[in-house]
């Protein structure tokens, strides 16, 4: 293989600086939030990655769809990407959401919204990952995997109602909406860096699987030499 | 309609083999009743606490129990393959998932006689008829909501090894918004409702069965199909 | 629906094969057959007859060329190519908490043409399961499932009939009514595609057959002729 730069390659490339450049401003540049301090920086990941994520399940729900309708194996290879890179960031948004919830509201977890429909949703397409590994006919686990992603992506909006009602009974915590202006460019330029590693992880995973598919694909066998007396009856 | 007279056989004949092998209905019944009866040992004798918990153990103890007749309910199509005669038949795949999520939801409604009554009785709350049968009305619901997807999946994971792991793995995150639509809505017909937020959850509940049982009915072929 | 010829082809394949992961288990079939024509495939374990009749029937999707059931396209007609052909498979396809009379009864109201008592007790009286039509399959022997699994040939009314080994599990009375009623197919003008390794029997009430190797069809000929051409490749 020749190491000539691919476009995602450089996408990914580009990704990792616009990390480093965003996440040097939301430490060092950007002004301390009033009252949660330098806790609240953490935003600069936190966001981009739940975007993201959303992203990449919204992604995974189209190749599905793509993928049972014209059941190309090209389309269950993008969705199988998607989903994975969607479930890493949603595990890492959990993490990142426990990190801060921790010293704003003195627990580890809080029944939040959006971080409650997150779990679930994480667990949702952990589950359609973990269906995948038993089915060994690609077809077929092209087929159900892209029904499972289906309807696991049809119920986030119903998941998120649920929990909203569900929680306003309860006070609701208020997420901190004084956003400065010096907050937004480094999240700007984050999220635009994990969508772009995002993108550069799902075409790789892609391609690892189109390769390993590759060697379940033989070519038909040759014709055998016709017999005597092999003319139609 | 041809296809309405297929679904009406072929719930019938669920039903019917249902019946027969009645064993496993009164099992999955027993089941049921011992999952209520353990939750009550995880809280302790505090009745008031029990009384709080009723709705959400009620719901649990369904759904735990559906699991076991969803699986079931496949396993007897797969013993000699009988699914693949079905679907040799002039019969579209659409009328075999109508047909068989029926029938799971009958099933599903069959256990309500038992576990209303011994979850009132263990959690010691006094409930009048109307709301006896309001809490029969949330049980179809939410058995019908259970039973779409449910059915859908287990159609897909009873081919697979692992298939008890597998359909709960991937059912309960599912049904999250059944779970609490249907905890909720029991909570309130075992309490009392002062702010009106029954219809709230009713919308969502009905909701989530008419999306799920129209979408699995769309991709169910998609399951069974001949692909393989 | 417009067809060049009046009568089309029963069965048409034009290069059909079917990989299983790596395997190829049947490649470059080419076959036509007739209505009312009798073809019997042979071929040792594993050379693809199954997956052939499987092909035929719907239950597989080519993984190479095309094939066409009395000019249908089965992926796109389905339920024209499942109204048109039974399969008759290893599988039983029976509940065993159904009786034998409940079993037709289902098949005939899914196929649309809910049959009297009298038919359904007549066909199972043709099979010797008269007396036990209310007797769940559950205590049927082998030989008895295959029979009842057989009359779904008769039920149907198909006009191609597929036979994964007919002859299997069944006494030498069963297997004379089955060659009776293949015999009464071709009279009727229904198509029969049937694998079996019976060939004394088979090759005398069977019009053409053939040859599968290692998927691919290594002779074809008139039925007579098989049993020579197989002690060649012996």
């Amino acid at each position: 293989m020749t190491k000539r730069l691919t476009w995602d390659g450089a996408l990914g490339i580009a990704g990792v600086l616009l990390f480093l450049v965003g996440s040097y401003i939301g430490l060092f540049v950007a002004p301390a939030e009033r009252h949660m301090g330098d806790v609240q920086r953490i935003m600069y990941v936190h966001l981009p990655s739940a975007w993201i994520s959303m992203l990449c399940f919204t992604a995974a729900f189209g190749f599905a769809v793509a993928s049972l309708w014209t059941s190309k194996p090209r389309w269950d290879r993008a969705m199988t990407g998607a989903i994975e890179v969607g479930v890493v960031l949603n595990a890492l948004l959990l993490i990142q959401g426990m990190i801060w919830a921790r010293p704003t509201w003195g627990v580890w977890w809080d029944w939040d919204v959006r971080l409650t429909t997150s779990l679930v949703m994480m667990l949702l397409f952990a589950g359609v990952l973990a269906f995948r590994a038993f089915i060994e006919d690609p077809e077929r686990r092209a087929a159900w995997s892209a029904v499972a992603a289906i309807i696991s992506f049809v119920d986030v909006p119903l998941v998120y109602f649920c929990v909203r009602w569900w929680r306003s009974i309860h006070q609701i915590q208020s997420t901190p909406s004084t956003v400065d202006p010096a907050m937004v460019l480094p999240l700007r330029i984050n999220s635009f860096a994990v969508l772009f590693i995002a993108i550069w992880m799902i075409v790789q995973r892609a391609r690892l699987e189109a390769e390993s598919a590759s060697g379940e694909r033989v070519p038909e066998p040759s014709r055998l030499a016709p017999s005597e007396g092999a003319e139609h009856a | 309609m041809r296809a309405l007279g297929q679904i009406a056989t072929l719930v019938r004949k669920d039903l019917l083999v249902e019946w027969r092998g009645r064993a496993r209905l009164f099992s999955v019944l027993l089941f049921g009743a011992v999952t209520l009866l353990l939750f009550s040992f995880a809280v302790g004798p505090d009745s008031l606490a029990l009384r709080a918990a009723a709705a959400g153990f009620l719901v649990l103890a369904l759904l735990l129990s559906s699991t076991m007749g969803l699986s079931e309910s496949f396993r007897v199509e797969q013993e000699q393959r009988a699914l693949e005669g079905l679907l040799l038949l002039p019969v579209e795949p659409v009328a075999l998932f109508y047909g068989k999520a029926l029938a799971n939801t009958v099933f599903l409604l069959l256990l309500a006689p038992i576990l209303i009554p011994v979850a009132l009785v263990l959690y010691a709350v006094e409930l009048e008829a109307a709301r006896i049968l309001g809490l029969l009305g949330l049980w179809a619901l939410a058995a019908a909501g259970l039973s779409a997807p449910g059915t859908l999946y287990a159609a897909m994971t009873s081919r697979l090894q692992s298939q008890d792991v597998l359909l709960p793995l991937l059912l309960f995150p599912l049904v999250v918004p059944v779970l609490m639509a249907s905890v909720k809505s029991a909570d309130l017909i075992l309490t009392g409702d002062p702010m009106a937020q029954m219809r709230s959850w009713l919308v969502l509940l009905i909701g989530f069965d008419v999306i799920y049982w129209s979408l699995c009915g769309v991709l169910f072929p998609y399951a069974v199909q001949e692909a393989q | 629906m417009t067809r060049d010829d009046a009568r089309p082809l029963a069965v048409r394949t034009l290069g059909l094969g079917r990989r299983f992961g790596r395997h190829w288990a049947l490649a470059h079939v080419d076959l036509a057959v007739e209505p009312g024509e009798i073809l019997l495939l042979a071929g040792p374990n594993g050379s693809g007859k199954t997956t052939l009749l499987r092909l035929l029937a719907g239950l597989y999707r080519p993984s190479a060329g095309s094939l066409a059931i009395f000019g249908l396209d089965p992926a796109k007609e389905r339920l024209a190519c499942r109204r048109a052909l039974t399969l008759v498979s290893h599988d039983s396809y029976l509940y065993d908490r159904l009786t034998a009379y409940e079993t037709l009864a289902v098949w005939a109201r899914l196929l649309g043409r809910p049959a009297g008592e009298d038919e359904l007790v007549g066909l199972l009286a043709e099979v010797e399961l008269a007396e036990r039509r209310d007797l769940q399959v559950k205590g049927f022997s082998a030989g008895m499932r295959k029979r009842l699994t057989l009359l779904r040939t008769r039920l149907e009314r198909p006009r191609l009939v597929l036979l994964d080994e007919p002859f299997s599990a069944l006494d030498p009375g069963g297997r004379r009514m089955v060659e009776g009623w293949i015999e009464r197919f071709r009279d009727e003008g229904i198509a029969v595609l049937m694998a079996s390794h019976a060939l004394e029997r088979t090759t005398r009430i069977a019009d053409r057959a053939l040859l599968l190797e290692r998927g691919q069809i290594a002779w074809q000929g008139a039925a007579a002729e098989l049993p020579a051409r197989m002690e060649r490749s012996r």
